[in-house]
């Protein structure tokens, strides 16, 4: 008896909460033809404390204009895209702020994570920029230089950066920690990125690259690249330390937002792609990547209307403020300008390797092995 | 005889007998904290192993052909026999070499360290003692990565690692130090070392400081040469304090992850936990192999050291009568050799201090000319509109901070009462019923928290949380610290316990004192500093402690240290550096304050 009690109690709790979900999955859908001020009536019912974790730091500063503007509790914290899958598996979280679409598609395709696109911005964000997920906005990682002494590494193709003379002298953050870094090699290998790679290599050097044991031209940038590099812990200290007086000669690939922070000596710093489009050269095939940084509704929300009308205001130039007060980031709204002195998006987009979540989780697992073999 | 046999009588004499054994104390609480720890260790554990045969969602559904929830044995082939790309040879095999050699070598040094230190301090009469005593804890005190950061910025140059900018010692001596002393396998596994260095400074100092001089006198006066007294007494005395810091030490540097990663990148020197935390992001049940792998190296030492301590071997130092202890003389090498060791102390414990300092006056990195110095980032208002960056006042200005900083010492407050309370029942409860059974469960169950990796741990304590409604917030902020510190005041606790010999409680015991009074006047006041320093370690710990409430806190600005990670992410350091520093120096007054207040300090430490 006992035993049959226990068992219906674990069904009735199971499918209480499967009828949570699926409640949420239902506001979601439901949600995308309402208004801004509908939005915001259904938010104002709902009560509690808006619960919401995002891998940028900013999210912090957005969350408190969001809590003054509409006097509601908001709880944020700022945690890497494993946390957050972490976090979202045994923990109430209402929306997340997350990268690495690759494995983002395999949280939506489980129902974890559900995609909500606000009416009110539907035709400012680009389609591609509207499923599977919702693009927030854009980050950079840039080749950037330090401009001092005889030998500035100046390069106009990124061949230059295998070149065996620059062994030492490339600084990047190890692929393995941050995912969104070995996104950006897996990419290399497409087809597409492989026929500009070999254009390149010709360029470079005037003849056909000789290909050897590699797969395609991609792996073999991917093994020469990475055994020039160094491996720096973290963007912040790439930037700082690419920028000191004593690093001539040094090339960091690193988010470009990096160049805000006061630690960073920026005057010692060039750009290649800012070099590039002042002097009018072309950096071939690619100045570095990008990345999206998506925002979505958790299927387990409790203010799932709340998340909502937090997603919207994240979308307004009001909610993009705390990112676009400094270069590097860009907003998938096409009303909000880049930032004074930064290059539009789509002058990015055509000339930084842009990540295609779905080529990356049907390749990563062969490349991902090929990389981790050449980090040590 | 047919009566006596009878089940009903049986059951009486049975019921007496549980009775008889529950009335006494420590049977009482060894039950009770069997029962708690089974449940809130194994937990963990079991959840665990069942993550190492489960397929999670991502990549590792596509790399097994399986769905999310599903089992597998697949992690394992895949993290230990993968010949492809050397896959399991880069994953795992060298990682765990590594490992092996930084935790050997960093348990030795701190042993050598450590124990000389405590050596010269509790039995010579070295000069500067008291100044050594109290700054020797600095290091343990900070957290592991300031060390390494220290070290990286006062020897890097730009011969080596990076190769863009020169540390104090290039720029300033000129002396260019070789790679291998500033990264990789060398400066990894002497970070850590001195950093635990303390571990073996209490430990063995403590059994030390408490040690009859009688047996050592004996054979001074058989005419027994120095150094055979050394190896022949004083050595095997302390030989449990030895393996207990060795083991304390080789489970602290298997599971640190900061360290290696500041001086291990640049060199491409990779360990277990470096290796953990990379494969933690799509390959989770590699990941947990790992921890489980680090588990077991710990217990296996865990299990050498109860053999050693569950011997006879094990040496009671307090008893009812008097002893004293002969101090040897150094003669001329007193003042050279206390100098030696000051300067180094200074070098370890003081100047990473006034280095976060420095940086948090900085406004342009690397300047360190007076017009770029400002206090603005500790006390400076409207900082937005001058800097474009930043908080818009200092840290001693903004409320959060203050919160922040009355939240984590709440919290730790909370985590020391309750794990050191712990600690001292436990202690008391496996010393008075040493060698049965359940003290030797209890004892090593209270220890396995300490085993566990801090970030797999609080991963394993929110997913609890997620089945038990009303645990959440403080509350499980709270239980986390307290069972993840309980190691550090149940082995203060024990080793306090079994110093103290039976005698000593006897005669209240025969006279009928309850058993709190006993506790309460005779055996607290008697060993009142390394109780209190069981309460003083989980606070400290918990002060300084990221990684196993990262996932917990409600908010990263609920705590400092989640805070502070915060402001380096952002990357302003100035802002960083400072709260690191007010971290630091709140845990300074703290142990100060006890200190004076109570004499216990954690210096006087586990074991006495």
């Amino acid at each position: 008896m006992r035993k049959l009690f226990s068992c219906l109690l674990v069904l009735c709790l199971l499918s209480v909460s499967c009828l949570a979900l699926a409640e949420v999955k239902d506001d979601v859908e439901a949600a995308a033809a309402l208004t801004h001020d509908e939005l915001v009536e259904k938010a104002m019912a709902e009560s509690g404390t808006l619960v919401v974790a995002g891998n940028t730091s900013r999210i912090a500063n957005a969350a408190e204009d969001f809590a003054a503007l509409y006097n509601i509790t908001v709880e944020s914290t700022n945690l890497k895209d494993q946390e957050i899958y972490e976090k979202l598996q045994s923990d109430v979280i209402d929306m997340v702020m997350i990268q690495d679409g690759a494995n983002l598609l395999a949280y939506i395709n489980k129902g974890v994570l559900l995609n909500y696109v606000p009416a009110s911005v539907k035709d400012l964000v680009k389609e591609n920029d509207q499923t599977p997920a919702l693009v927030h906005q854009y980050i950079n990682k840039l080749f950037i230089y330090n401009n001092l002494g005889d030998s500035v590494p100046a390069i106009r193709n990124v061949w230059e950066l295998t070149d065996p003379a620059m062994k030492g002298r490339v600084i990047f953050k190890n692929p393995e920690s941050e995912k969104v870094n070995m996104n950006f090699l897996v990419m290399l290998t497409s087809p597409q990125w492989c026929e500009k790679l070999e254009a390149a290599y010709e360029a470079w050097k005037g003849e056909k690259a000789d290909l050897g044991d590699y797969e395609n031209i991609g792996y073999k940038w991917i093994a020469e690249f990475l055994e020039n590099v160094t491996f720096g812990k973290s963007d912040t200290t790439i930037a700082e330390e690419v920028s000191q007086e004593t690093a001539g000669g040094t090339l960091g690939l690193f988010v470009l937002s990096k160049l805000r922070s006061s630690s960073v000596l920026t005057d010692n710093l060039t750009v290649a792609q800012y070099d590039a489009s002042e002097k009018g050269y072309v950096l071939e095939p690619f100045a570095g990547f990008m990345y999206p940084m998506y925002s979505m509704v958790s299927a387990n929300a409790r203010r799932p209307y709340t998340a909502m009308l937090f997603i919207e205001y994240l979308m307004t130039q009001e909610g993009f403020a705390p990112w676009g007060k400094s270069i590097g980031a860009y907003a998938s709204n096409t009303s909000i300008p880049e930032k004074e002195g930064d290059l539009p998006l789509s002058v990015w987009k055509d000339t930084l390797v842009m990540e295609d979540p779905v080529y990356i989780s049907e390749n990563r697992n062969d490349v991902e092995d090929f990389v981790q073999d050449h980090l040590n | 005889m047919p009566s006596n046999a009878s089940p009903g009588n049986r059951l009486v004499r049975t019921g007496g007998r549980i009775r008889a054994w529950l009335s006494t104390p420590a049977n009482l609480i060894l039950l009770l904290f069997l029962i708690l720890l089974l449940v809130l260790t194994l937990y963990p554990l079991i959840t665990m192993l069942l993550e190492m045969f489960t397929v999670h969602i991502g990549r590792e559904e596509s790399l097994t052909g399986l769905n999310a929830g599903e089992m597998t044995l697949y992690h394992f082939q895949r993290l230990f026999a993968t010949a492809k790309n050397n896959y399991s040879r880069n994953q795992f095999w060298t990682p765990l070499l590594n490992t092996m050699a930084v935790s050997v070598t960093s348990s030795l040094i701190a042993i050598l360290f450590g124990g000389t230190v405590a050596f010269l301090v509790t039995r010579t009469d070295m000069k500067y003692k008291k100044f050594v005593s109290s700054v020797f804890v600095f290091p343990y005190i900070m957290p592991s990565w300031t060390l390494a950061l220290f070290w990286e910025t006062f020897f890097k140059n730009v011969n080596i690692g990076l190769k863009t900018s020169n540390g104090i010692m290039a720029s300033v001596f000129g002396v260019y130090a070789p790679e291998w002393f500033v990264y990789g396998f060398f400066p990894i596994a002497l970070v850590l070392g001195l950093h635990y260095a303390p571990f073996a400074y209490i430990l063995i100092g403590g059994i030390l400081r408490n040690m009859d001089a009688n047996l050592e006198e004996a054979a001074t006066i058989l005419k027994t040469r120095r150094f055979r007294i050394l190896f022949r007494i004083t050595l095997p005395i302390v030989r449990p304090a030895m393996l207990s810091t060795f083991l304390l030490v080789f489970a602290s540097s298997m599971s640190a992850y900061s360290v290696p990663v500041f001086l291990g990148s640049p060199v491409r020197y990779y360990v277990l936990s470096t290796k953990m935390k990379a494969l933690m992001d799509g390959t989770k049940g590699q990941a947990y192999i790992m921890v489980g792998v680090m588990i077991l190296f710990g217990a296996a030492i865990l299990l050498l050291n109860q053999k050693v301590t569950g011997s006879r071997k094990q040496f009671t130092t307090v008893t009812g009568k008097s002893g004293q202890i002969s101090r040897i003389r150094l003669g001329r090498a007193n003042r050279p050799l206390a100098l030696i060791l000051v300067i180094l102390l200074i070098l370890v414990a003081v100047v990473p201090l006034f280095t976060f300092a420095l940086e948090s006056v900085i406004v342009k990195a690397g300047d360190y000319s007076l017009s770029n110095m400002t206090l603005d980032f500790w006390i400076g208002q409207n900082l937005q509109e001058r800097l474009d960056q930043g908080d818009s006042t200092g840290i001693l200005l903004n409320p959060k901070v203050w919160s922040a900083l009355g939240f984590s010492l709440g919290l730790a407050a909370v985590c020391a009462l309750v794990a050191g309370t712990s600690g001292i029942l436990v202690g008391y409860g496996v010393a008075r019923r040493r060698g049965t059974r359940m003290s030797n469960w209890v004892n090593a169950l209270s220890f396995f928290p300490y085993l566990m990796p801090s970030l797999a741990f609080g991963a394993i304590y929110l997913s609890m949380s997620s089945r038990i409604p009303w645990l959440g917030g403080f509350l499980l902020l709270a239980l986390t610290g307290s069972v993840k510190y309980l190691p550090f005041a149940s082995r203060s606790g024990v080793n306090a316990m079994l110093q103290l010999s039976g005698e000593i409680e006897e005669a209240a015991v025969i006279t009928g004192v309850p058993w709190y009074k006993r506790m309460a006047r005779i055996i607290f006041p008697i060993q009142r500093s390394t109780f209190l320093s069981g309460y003083l370690l989980p606070l400290v710990s918990c002060m300084r402690e990221l990684s196993l409430f990262v996932l917990i806190v409600p908010t990263s600005n609920t705590i400092l240290t989640t805070m502070l990670m915060q402001y380096s992410e952002k990357g302003w350091a100035q802002f960083g550096n400072a709260i690191n520093l007010l971290i630091i120096l709140v845990v300074l007054i703290i142990n100060f304050t006890v200190n004076k207040l109570t004499g216990a300090s954690i210096d006087k430490g586990v074991g006495g």
